[in-house]
């Protein structure tokens, strides 16, 4: 009879339950209700579904006590014993440096991780965002931006919601509200790029402990593209601008695509080395499709692996999303920053489109420039929407995919600056 | 040499004590104390305001450089499209002179006759109303088909439009 009671006494004590009771306990309960919102975003509301919906699962597994699925102290190099600074002093100016690079312990992560963990090495080291930028190449039409190169200026000038928001997150120091370091400035400000995998994959380098609510900012502004943007639109311009038509847009050979995926890689990765990575990748999946002769790779780089990725990428970035890591004001800020940033870059592309009509004496309509935020294929929609209000016979769309697929490239490049300044 | 191995050695251990700094701050009161040794730096905004300058001039500076290139590779293509077309035409003429051009078909009920396809589209529409007729039950007749005009876009390139611009992530 002992031996029954305490089996159940050890039962109840090693449930979950347990941990909600337990010290923090609270928290977890409300990071699930939290999880519950996203599974509300994502299936009633579908915003961006195929994403949100594995972030809010893994939101979920890592915040029911007790199931180690994801640990966070293994990703938080404090916590690394080769991390404590007596060692360190001890050590000469070789071993420091050697300290620094294994600041992380893998064979931790390996030995003692879940299998969350184990996913989110993939996001840790940089793999998944470049396969899911290889994927979006495999997808892509450079054509609109090759026919008319002009639109990467709008993609250029869409990229400066994420500059003044860098601003705007190391202002916020001085009120004395948050306290971002530089590198998470940065982090926030890159939601301002539209891009869910450049988002997570420079916060994943730059500022791992606020991955989980800045991809969710991320994703779920790119969601709102069609309600955030025209508002910005319709005031920026007047109907005149924005009831412009645009000659069609001439016919682009595959020589032409060809030459293009391969010059944009040499020369970014030569100015930028860091923007390599994610310009590389997508610029890959890009050739394999336009060259014409790798049709088996390109399917599975359209379907399967992006598909395996983002399963992965999504559930393992919700995971992150520990209490700990979750709940505290930064989030708040993130979510108020994250939004600004969307707005300013819509703002500036639609200022520069305004510029362009002008220098162009009423040939550009200046509506594709709000195309520049990445957000591809959305945001192009949203061009070719608010023009069509303004003028049903007016056909933006393929003038609007230029500076949108220009806006990927400038979201890379961006990032890859910030990397380059700051990692 | 001794003089250079000094230098070294002062340079490591500057820079180490640099790193020893920054991981000291990290493992006291995490990121925060970064935050704060950051916001006491005197020269905060002076690298905030370098960073985003620099950023933004940089993405602006490749992406002009792109501009420039594939501007040229485009007038090149153009030049280069306009040339065969031109040959094109001077080969059709060259041919055209030599043996008159046969009479052209008469085509019912079609507007431009001059696309020798258009037989063809004639009997791909034909075939397509007659499927249609008959998954419906009802008898439809062809009493013309005129060509759009050529401005607006044909249902297929919208197709095509559609397809390429599905949303992915």
């Amino acid at each position: 009879m002992e031996i029954f009671v305490d089996t159940l006494n050890g039962l109840v004590n090693s449930s979950g339950f347990m941990g909600f009771i337990a010290d923090g306990g609270w928290q977890n309960i409300i990071m699930i209700l939290i999880s519950f919102v996203l599974f509300y975003l994502a299936i009633v509301k579908q915003y961006e579904p195929l994403l949100m919906l594995p972030i809010a699962f893994g939101m979920l597994l890592t915040n029911l006590p007790m199931t180690g699925l994801y640990h966070a102290e293994l990703w938080n190099p404090a916590t690394n014993p080769y991390f404590a600074p007596e060692y360190i002093e001890q050590a000469g100016g070789v071993v420091v440096n050697y300290v620094k690079e294994a600041s992380l312990d893998y064979g931790r992560v390996l030995h003692e991780g879940g299998l969350l963990d184990m996913l989110y090495l993939g996001v840790k080291l940089g793999i998944y965002p470049p396969i899911i930028f290889l994927g979006i190449g495999s997808m892509t039409d450079f054509g609109p931006l090759i026919a008319n190169p002009k639109s990467f200026l709008l993609g250029a000038a869409a990229q400066g919601g994420i500059f003044f928001t860098f601003l705007g997150a190391c202002a916020m120091n001085l009120t004395g509200m948050a306290d971002f370091t530089l590198k998470e400035a940065a982090s926030i400000a890159i939601i301002g790029g539209a891009d869910g995998p450049t988002a997570i994959f420079l916060t994943s380098k730059l500022a791992p402990q606020l991955l989980g609510s800045i991809a969710v900012a991320a994703y779920s502004y790119m969601a709102l593209v069609p309600v955030i943007q025209p508002p910005i639109m319709k005031l920026l311009t007047t109907e005149k601008e924005r009831s412009v038509k645009m000659g069609q847009l001439r016919q682009v050979s595959k020589m032409e695509k060809v030459i293009f995926s391969i010059a944009v890689t040499i020369i970014v990765s030569l100015i930028i080395p860091d923007a390599g990575t994610l310009v590389g990748m997508l610029m890959l999946g890009n050739l394999m499709k336009e060259s014409g002769v790798c049709d088996r790779l390109v399917k599975t780089a359209q379907n399967e692996l992006m598909n395996i990725i983002t399963i992965f990428l999504g559930t393992t970035v919700g995971a992150t999303a520990v209490a700990g890591n979750f709940l505290n004001p930064k989030t708040l800020f993130i979510i108020a920053l994250g939004l600004i940033a969307f707005c300013i870059g819509t703002a500036c592309g639609v200022l520069l489109g305004k510029l362009m009509y002008v220098i162009s004496r009423g040939k550009i309509n200046p509506l594709i420039g709000s195309a520049g935020v990445s957000a591809v294929p959305m945001a192009a929609r949203v061009s070719q929407k608010v023009g069509q209000e303004t003028n049903p016979s007016n056909f933006l769309l393929m003038h609007a995919m230029g500076p949108n697929v220009a806006g990927v490239i400038g979201s890379a490049v961006a990032a890859g600056v910030l990397l380059s300044v700051l990692g | 040499m001794s003089l250079a191995l000094s230098f070294l050695s002062d340079a490591a251990s500057t820079e180490a004590q640099g790193v020893i700094d920054r991981l000291q701050a990290y493992t006291g009161s995490a990121e925060q104390s970064i935050a704060q040794q950051q916001l006491g730096d005197p020269d905060y905004w002076g690298t905030v305001g370098i960073i985003t300058i620099t950023g933004i001039l940089v993405v602006f500076f490749i992406l002009a450089l792109l501009i420039l290139i594939f501007w040229a590779m485009g007038q090149f293509f153009k030049s280069k499209d306009k040339r065969k077309a031109a040959k094109e035409e001077a080969a059709k003429a060259a041919a055209a002179t030599k043996e008159p051009a046969p009479a052209p078909a008469p085509v019912e009920e079609i507007d431009e006759a001059d696309d020798s396809d258009d037989d063809e589209i004639i009997a791909v529409i034909s075939a397509a109303i007659a499927a249609y007729s008959e998954a419906d039950g009802k008898q439809y007749a062809i009493r013309s088909i005129k060509r759009k005009d050529s401005k607006t876009r044909s249902a297929w390139s919208l197709a095509g439009i559609g397809d390429n611009t599905r949303p992915f992530l």
